[in-house]
Parts: C-alpha cells; structure tokens; sequence
C-alpha cells in the first residue's frame, strides 16, 4: 500500500498498527506480525529518530505512541487512514481489530 | 581554549559546539530543555543540548569528534568526560505542527547560541504540558515565562488554536502569582 513510499512493509505494519491502536510495543508487534522483534526494534528506532513516534518505559515494556508534535503528523495520519481504508477485510481482522477493552485478570481471553 | 569538559556548564557547552559546528557550515537552532536552563540560568538544570539543524548526522559526526564527542548511535553524541548529552532531533524547527523561523542569537564569551525566543520557548514548553499532561513541563514554561520578556497574547493565541485554552489559563494564572 504505502511500501514504495515508507521504504518497507515493516514501517507500514507500524503506522496502521499504531492507528488502529493508539500505541504499540516491539514484541506485541513482533507477534502480530511474525516478524523478528530486532527488525520491528530497527524500524521503531528510525522512527523514533524521524521524530515520527515517541516512546517511555511501562514497567518492563517500551511503549510506542505517534509523536504529537510530529511537525507532519496530522498529514501523516490522514494518509495512514485512507490507506488502510484499502486493506482487505480479512487483514483488518487479522491485524488492526483487536480487542483493546479491559478484560478482568484470571479470565479467560 | 582548554575546556575542562566535566565543569563546564549547559549554556558555555552549547556556545561551544554551536560555534564549532557553525564554524564548519553547520547551521543549528538550539531547542526543548537546554533552551529552559538558559533561560532560567539554571534554575532547571537539563542534561541533553538538543540541536536541530538541517545537515546530516554523516556530517556532523566528524566536527564533533574534534571535540571528542562520539556518536552513539542514532543522532546520539556523548564525551565521556562531559555529563550532557547532544541530541540532533529531526528537523524541521517547529512547535506542534508550526514552522518557527525566528530564532535568538545569544552572545557569550564560549560563542553565539541560535535558540528558540523565549516565547517560543514557553509555546514549546507548554506543547509538551498540553500534549502529555506534564506537570514538568508546565513548572518550565512558568519559569522562562517569569523571567523573560514573552508575548503573553501570542502565546494565548496559540493555545487557543491548539484547542486548550484551559490549560493556558491555568499557566497564565501561574505566571501572575508572585
């Protein structure tokens, strides 16, 4: 979708991950997308480096969220928005709709 | 010049090296919170000289070694004798999503600082305290805004458009007291 213009898919994985969920989290990532939590790690860096995301530590876990003083963000996001809105459903089900509502400890998910 | 890196203060070290890397074609605008500490002479005391400029890091990594900073990686530079780290974010100079292109030019004896007006500052500040809550952030803003001759109306102005004008006021009412 976005790929020729980011540079790689991994990016692209990242941005609609973090449109869709408001922040995200090298391994989480990692998971989701059964890619090497050191490739998902380089391309945050270089977002992190861009300005694009920032990030801080939660307990043990560094937590990614989009940088509001992105000089471009709101630009940025407009064109995330209208990209993923060419995503087959199937991936949307699969990447981007997980559940983000609380769920109590010790039930089952 | 001999500097003693490890007594060296915030405002003389970005003299210093806004001066060396200018001296080499290296344009930069000092930003965030070693803006603060100048502005407050030290009554916050930041640990990061935050540069931005529109060169590149490849370019930037030579001038700075003669000064015996080290990239550490990313647009990180650190000299082990020096208790500040030099950080180059990404350009472009801005506040949210604001071009700024009027800057202050401080002259000390290390050099000329280019940095943000105090202003700006404060703007700058105040983002960080309307985008992340930051109570810190907001004791900054409050301190420079104390100290310095700034544009209250702008400011307020700004803050209208970014859609927190109860925040600012909460500032304002800050800055008044005392």
């Amino acid at each position: 979708m976005l790929e020729p213009v980011l540079g790689n898919g991994t990016i692209e994985k990242i941005l609609f991950s973090l449109e869709a969920y408001g922040q995200a989290y090298p391994k989480g990532l990692s998971r989701t997308f059964n890619i090497s939590v050191n490739g998902i790690q380089q391309q945050l860096a270089r977002l992190e480096n861009g300005g694009v995301v920032v990030s801080a530590m939660v307990g043990r876990t560094r937590l990614y969220k989009f940088n509001p003083r992105y000089s471009f963000l709101k630009e940025l996001r407009v064109l995330i928005k209208k990209a993923m809105e060419f995503l087959p459903e199937k991936e949307i089900q699969e990447y981007y709709s997980k559940r983000t509502r609380p769920r109590k400890k010790g039930k089952p998910l | 010049m001999k500097i003693s890196w490890h007594k060296i203060n915030i405002k003389q070290l970005a003299a210093i090296i806004s001066s060396h890397l200018k001296k080499n074609g290296i344009e930069t605008v000092l930003v965030s919170g070693a803006c603060v500490s100048v502005y407050s002479d030290n009554q916050y005391m930041s640990y990061d000289i935050d540069l931005i400029t529109g060169s590149s890091i490849k370019k930037i990594i030579p001038v700075l070694e003669e000064l015996g900073f080290k990239n550490t990686g990313g647009r990180l530079f650190e000299n082990p004798q020096c208790k500040f780290l030099i950080d180059f974010p990404a350009p472009p100079v801005s506040i949210g999503n604001e071009p700024v292109s009027k800057f202050n030019n401080l002259e000390t004896r290390f050099g000329i600082i280019c940095l943000l007006t105090p202003t700006d500052c404060v703007k700058d500040r105040l983002a960080a305290y309307f985008f992340w809550d930051d109570r810190q952030a907001l004791d900054h803003a409050v301190m420079v805004a104390k100290r310095n001759r700034i544009y209250l109306q702008k400011i307020g102005k700004w803050a209208e458009k970014q859609g927190e004008i109860e925040k600012y006021e909460f500032f304002r009412k800050k800055v008044s007291i005392g």
